[in-house]
């Protein structure tokens, strides 16, 4: 029976859509619990009256912790694929590697980046050398930028899996090294300790960082399972091509066969 | 199989490498502790000599604020403790700078009394004092409406 062609021609499904509209309205929510329903962070001494505080500086809060944590998520996941990519060797645990890996990168890149812009006006800096979060951070975000860039550098997918796998579990060592630099180093550092960890934030503050983490969560999904299908896609395009690359050889071989055993046959038949 | 080698992409990685390398030796050549607290600086005042290095402490309330050489100053007590130690600092100071809130300065030690001294409440005044030029403010974890406080001597107030 004739009918109309279901086949999907890109990444989206009914699922990553409702996903993505989920991802999108989250995020319009946050910005605006983040920038108009929360308040600024204004405290006043209780004896001299004077206020103190990040001022609206705090709102970075919202956007740059929940970053920080879904970067680590993703660089997680990569890791884990990439045991998986050594352990059993399949193009699912690469695919899935590759994904996270591209995911966690961007998410590095923002964290930088929005740190940096609250560092601005509440430590007075953007960038300060020599302090530990923000030094394993970087390098963070440059090991992930050499494994995506170690990929390019050859076009054999077995031995770039392996290669980047590699790098993947050792560049994963960095994020403990992050997370408790502020505790280990703490002279090291400009960097304030977990507020989570001790809960020192309450009401709408709270909420509102627990929904950057949901509405930051729904992106990386989103754009974890696009680029998954995307290298699911690429993965596919690849084999095809090898297998129409192998059939040529085998035809060409087929026909070299013939034209050595016509030509044995024509020398028997026809000896000069 | 034929494996293919991408200049272009060596390249980049070249340059990632390059840069993680930069970055170990910037964090390197800041090797040293990235601040002493106040107490240590007071201890190691005589090593230090005309080293930079940075300093962590909270400034104490009554600081003043002018003008030497032509630039903007503020002239201060920065304390840990019981630790005081007085501070020159050029330039601008931080916009969320006030006293109560701990600050990371750079700088060298000076011999002498700091100008404007007189105008200092608790002042060290042990005829040294911190000539500085770089702060940053180091904040707290707290956004609790009662729950952070302005320190004051390494005391919550």
């Amino acid at each position: 029976m004739a009918g109309p062609d279901k086949r999907r021609d890109g990444t989206g499904s009914r699922g990553s859509r409702l996903l993505g509209a989920g991802a999108l309205v989250s995020v319009a929510a946050l910005i605006v619990l983040a920038f108009v329903a929360t308040d600024a962070d204004v405290r006043t001494h209780p004896t001299t009256g004077e206020e103190f505080g990040q001022f609206d500086a705090v709102r970075m809060l919202y956007l740059h912790v929940p970053l920080a944590v879904l970067m680590y998520v993703a660089f997680v996941v990569c890791a884990v694929a990439s045991a998986g990519v050594l352990l059993r060797r399949t193009a699912w645990w690469d695919v899935t590697a590759y994904a996270a890996a591209e995911v966690g990168t961007v998410l590095c890149g923002l964290v930088l980046v929005t740190g940096s812009i609250w560092g601005r006006p509440v430590w007075n800096t953007w960038w300060e050398w020599g302090d530990v979060r923000l030094m394993t951070t970087l390098v963070l975000f440059l090991l992930f930028v050499g494994y995506l860039a170690l990929r390019r550098t050859t076009t054999d997918p077995r031995l770039q899996a392996r290669r980047a796998a590699v790098v993947a579990l050792v560049a994963v060592l960095d994020i403990p090294l992050i997370n408790r630099s502020v505790v280990w180093w703490e002279n090291r550092t400009l960097h304030q300790q977990s507020t989570l960890a001790e809960l020192k934030i309450e009401d709408l503050t709270l909420f509102t960082l627990m929904f950057g983490f949901l509405a930051f969560g729904l992106v990386a999904w989103w754009l974890l399972v696009h680029r998954f299908r995307v290298g699911w896609l690429e993965q596919a395009a690849t084999d095809y091509d090898v297998a129409i690359a192998l059939a040529e050889r085998r035809f060409e071989t087929s026909a070299t066969d013939l034209d050595a055993a016509i030509g044995r046959r024509d020398n028997r038949e026809d000896p000069v | 199989m034929v494996r293919k080698r991408r200049p272009g992409a060596l390249l980049l990685l070249l340059g990632v490498v390059a840069a993680v390398v930069f970055v170990l030796l910037r964090s390197l050549g800041d090797a040293s502790l990235f601040f002493y607290e106040v107490p240590e600086a007071v201890e190691l005042r005589s090593e230090l000599g005309d080293d930079r290095f940075r300093v962590v402490g909270t400034p104490q309330p009554g600081l003043v604020e002018g003008e030497l050489g032509g630039e903007a100053a503020v002239v201060f007590t920065l304390c840990a403790g019981d630790v005081l130690a007085d501070v020159v600092h050029l330039g601008d100071p931080a916009e969320l700078f006030q006293p109560g809130v701990p600050v990371v300065l750079q700088g060298t030690w000076r011999a002498g009394r700091p100008p404007s001294l007189t105008g200092l409440d608790g002042a060290a005044d042990d005829g040294w004092f911190l000539r500085t030029d770089h702060m940053v403010v180091k904040h707290d974890n707290d956004y609790r409406s009662d729950g952070a406080q302005l320190t004051l001597c390494g005391t919550v107030d």
